[in-house]
């Protein structure tokens, strides 16, 4: 090879090599900004586990881990940071209603239930989602079942 | 100079400073190829100075608006790309075959010389704005990969047949 053609091609690396370090340098500074961000809020944030569990619908179950949400999110408010839901008031229970999470709909017999993992197991949300106060480092799910009350 | 050679060298310019001001993707850019082309034709001198030309009325004319502080480093990374080509004609002697391996050398050249006008342009950002030139590097590097990949495309597919169309228009005799 030409020693022309190697200084060229070694040009053109170098070129390549400080353009993927410009690259990752881009994220590095973005991820320090962020970083900055989270500190400074760290008292006015907490994180949770969220689960949904499409099981009963296609199989598939997905976790949303280290979600940040303000201190004093409720459910319904967080889920919303991770999924699409639909949810209709109603003013007799004071509470929400959640009628479908990423277009998944209840049906006659299919609804969207949740539960909190306390002492190493599921236990049903003893209220509506929007009504529970979420705590620091809490792990949630929100299943798509037939409910064993019915 | 023949007359055909300042009437080729005339059209490359208008045809460069047109293609600069068209309304295009941002930082998506023919003015390279052709300041390299020129430089590469017809001497390195005549590159810059098209390079330079080309940036100084970019600088007032653009459909961004004015460039401000940043249009002397405009001009001076564009006559640098221009510059390029005439040493890089030099380098390559008089005989000199079109074949892939040509073809790739302009194409790493061609990134090379990019990241050099995004450097110098990035440190005019920096100057203007008051910011670190690794902070400004960092802060436009995706602006500096769509131009890197667009001139790499652009000088590997489009260099050497511009250079033969261009020296049947002079009357040079092309060595391929």
């Amino acid at each position: 090879m030409h020693k022309r053609t190697l200084v060229i091609f070694c040009l053109g690396w170098l070129a390549s090599l400080i353009l993927a370090g410009c690259v990752a340098g881009y994220y590095y500074m973005n991820f320090q900004n962020l970083n900055q961000i989270l500190e400074k809020y760290k008292g006015c944030v907490m994180r949770f586990n969220i689960c949904i569990d499409y099981k009963e619908w296609n199989g598939t179950v997905v976790w949303y881990n280290d979600t940040i949400v303000p201190f004093g999110c409720n459910l319904l408010e967080a889920t919303e940071k991770v999924a699409t839901v639909n949810s209709t008031y109603w003013p007799a229970y004071q509470a929400s209603f959640v009628n479908a999470i990423n277009g998944v709909w209840k049906d006659n017999s299919y609804f969207w239930m949740w539960y909190r993992w306390i002492n190493d197991r599921w236990e049903y949300g003893p209220c509506g989602a929007d009504l529970y106060i979420l705590s620091d480092g809490e792990i949630l799910m929100w299943r798509y079942e037939i409910p064993n009350y019915f | 100079m023949d007359c055909r050679r300042i009437a080729v060298i005339s059209i490359l310019a208008s045809l460069c400073v047109g293609a600069q001001l068209a309304p295009r993707p941002p930082n998506v850019e023919s003015t390279s190829l052709i300041c390299f082309l020129t430089g590469f034709l017809f001497g390195a001198l005549s590159g810059a100075l098209l390079g330079a030309l080309t940036m100084f009325v970019s600088g007032f004319l653009s459909p961004y608006g004015f460039a401000g502080i940043i249009m002397p480093f405009q001009i001076v990374g564009m006559a640098v790309i221009g510059f390029a080509g005439g040493v890089y004609r030099k380098l390559l002697g008089r005989n000199f075959p079109a074949g892939w391996q040509l073809r790739l050398e302009v194409s790493f050249l061609a990134s090379f010389l990019t990241l050099i006008y995004d450097v110098i342009t990035n440190f005019g950002y920096a100057i203007q704005f008051n910011v670190n030139l690794i902070v400004a590097l960092f802060t436009g590097v995706w602006f500096a990969v769509v131009h890197n990949i667009s001139n790499i495309t652009l000088f590997g597919g489009a260099f050497f047949p511009l250079t033969k169309i261009i020296c049947n228009l002079v009357g040079e005799k092309w060595h391929a």
